[in-house]
């Protein structure tokens, strides 16, 4: 890996959060597989947030979960990335427009961990007995890439196109909904224009999440207690603009709302 | 104006025989009132061969299909007893020009139903719900259409299967829905992508039955709609449905 590269890639992203004027992608600095270099892009900006920002981890986001989205990028792996404390919108709270990186919005199943899951060998039911609760999500993605012209390292350096995320709440226990067979539906201004099921994120949302699990642990930072984990888009993501309001319902979970506001 | 009962036949013919015809739009598109005339005919044409009527099927009830087709108002067709496929039961790919298979959720009628009606009354006249796969074979030439065509064509309806029935109170605005082929994933969606909630084809069903003349009987099938984008069968194949809480329905295929 060429630090110096991988550094000029992350200066690259951070320029284009802090302006909110987007950038080229970076596949030029790190080559457009380079799932190391990617992750060490990331990271870089992870640790401006971190320390000088003072912000603090809330959980973390899996990307690229559906099959569909695997075969754009020509990966068979989902990907990662972090999730801040200023990250989070309230449940049908204005959302002002420039807080958005060219937003798009998915509906997910969000797990909030109860217990550290740590160690070289997390199964399923670890990960059933750390979770606290359960909640319906609004993940609202964004990309500092102009155009989402994204390979799979442009959006791994650029935090797994992370943005904005809304919860639910009404939280249930993971025994308490389907997590295969869950119907989502996603409405824009009132009219569905996503649906889905929980088989549509690798099967089932724990299995994303089991998937999260191993891999953090693995780089020595495992998930904990009070981390959320949004684990995958439950249908196709879909475009935002001034002004929308998105409703997420996920059978089994109850609702969410995000609302942007106008220019 | 085209010769409504050539068309008619012409259409029965490609049924009967599984032989693609061209789109009838290439020579003089039909308005809808024409293609359902066509379907009505052609239908009658399968009733004198001893074919009965047993429920209908809506289509169009997805916002991405009507878009497609660039209407904003759903279709429907005709269901015989014919196009019955027993729940686990085989289909043969010959006997269909190019088949796909969509997920549904059917209704069982018990009482008459038509014209305008709320989605309140609509429950109230249906007996159960069910999971049900739908097989579509449009009759025309690489399964393109427009509008009149696929009227003309009984909505490309060719078979369908029904699952385990459920009772008419069943909580079906948002049932997650899983279509796998020889067990692996082919499509995921909700029972919400039918109009919103699949009560509201049956609301429409009434309306557009009504206006042919013909009414929903008790012991009539009513399809909803698509929940996802259909699958290409081949044969070999074994296609499952499963819809959270209303169970599974399945059908294998043959050559």
């Amino acid at each position: 890996m060429d630090r110096a590269k991988i550094e000029e890639a992350a200066d690259r992203l951070w320029t284009a959060a802090r302006s909110g004027i987007p950038c080229a992608p970076v596949r030029d600095l790190i080559g457009a597989d380079d799932v190391e270099a990617a992750y060490a892009v990331q990271e870089i900006n992870t640790r401006r947030l971190l320390g000088d920002e003072e912000r603090v981890l809330s959980g973390r986001k899996i990307g690229l979960t559906a099959k569909s989205v695997q075969a754009q990028l020509g990966v068979d792996q989902p990907d990662f990335g972090m999730l801040f404390d200023d990250m989070e919108v309230l449940d049908g709270e204005e959302i002002a427009w420039d807080r958005c990186h060219q937003p798009k919005v998915e509906a997910e199943v969000a797990f909030v961990m109860a217990a550290p899951l740590s160690g070289g060998h997390i199964q399923m039911v670890d990960l059933l007995a750390s979770i606290g609760f359960v909640l319906p999500a609004i993940e609202i993605v964004g990309s500092r890439i102009a155009g989402w012209d994204i390979r799979l390292a442009d959006t791994i350096a650029d935090n797994a196109s992370s943005g904005l995320y809304v919860l639910g709440q009404t939280p249930r226990r993971t025994g308490d909904f389907d997590p295969r067979l869950c119907g989502m539906v996603l409405t824009k201004n009132g009219e569905p224009v996503s649906t889905g099921a929980g088989a549509a994120c690798m099967g089932s949302p724990l299995n994303a999440t089991l998937w999260l699990a191993r891999t953090m642990a693995k780089a020595g930072q495992p998930l904990g207690p009070g981390d959320v984990v949004l684990s995958g888009a439950l249908g196709p993501m879909v475009d935002a603009a001034p002004g929308d309001v998105f409703e997420a319902r996920i059978n089994g979970l109850g609702s969410v709302r995000a609302a942007f506001g106008k220019i | 104006m085209a010769d409504l009962e050539q068309l008619a036949e012409l259409l029965d013919e490609a049924a009967r025989t599984a032989q693609a015809v061209a789109q009838i739009s290439d020579t003089a598109a039909l308005t809808p009132v024409e293609a359902y005339k066509v379907q009505a005919l052609s239908l009658a044409r399968r009733y004198a061969r001893g074919e009965r009527r047993i429920g209908v099927k809506m289509g169009l009830t997805s916002r991405a299909k009507m878009a497609q087709v660039g209407v904003d108002d759903v279709t429907w067709g005709r269901l015989t007893d014919a196009m019955r496929v027993e729940d686990g039961g085989k289909i043969g790919r010959a006997a269909y020009v190019h088949p796909r298979v969509e997920p549904e959720i059917a209704f069982l009628m018990k009482a008459p139903l038509a014209g305008a009606v709320s989605a309140m009354e609509a429950l109230a006249a249906v007996e159960a719900v069910a999971p049900a796969l739908e097989i579509i074979d449009s009759r025309y030439r690489d399964f393109k259409f427009d509008l009149g065509d696929v009227i003309a064509d009984n909505s490309s309806s060719s078979g369908f299967v029904i699952g385990p029935p459920s009772a008419p109170g069943t909580d079906i605005a948002n049932l997650g829905i899983v279509l796998t082929v020889d067990g692996r994933v082919a499509e995921t969606g909700s029972s919400a992508a039918i109009l919103g909630h699949p009560l509201r084809a049956l609301v429409a069903a009434a309306r557009m039955v009504a206006q042919a003349g013909e009414e929903l009987r008790p012991g009539d099938i009513v399809l909803a709609g698509a929940a996802t984008a259909a699958v290409p069968v081949a044969p070999g194949q074994r296609i499952e449905l499963q819809v959270q809480t209303l169970g599974t329905v399945a059908l294998s295929v043959g050559d």
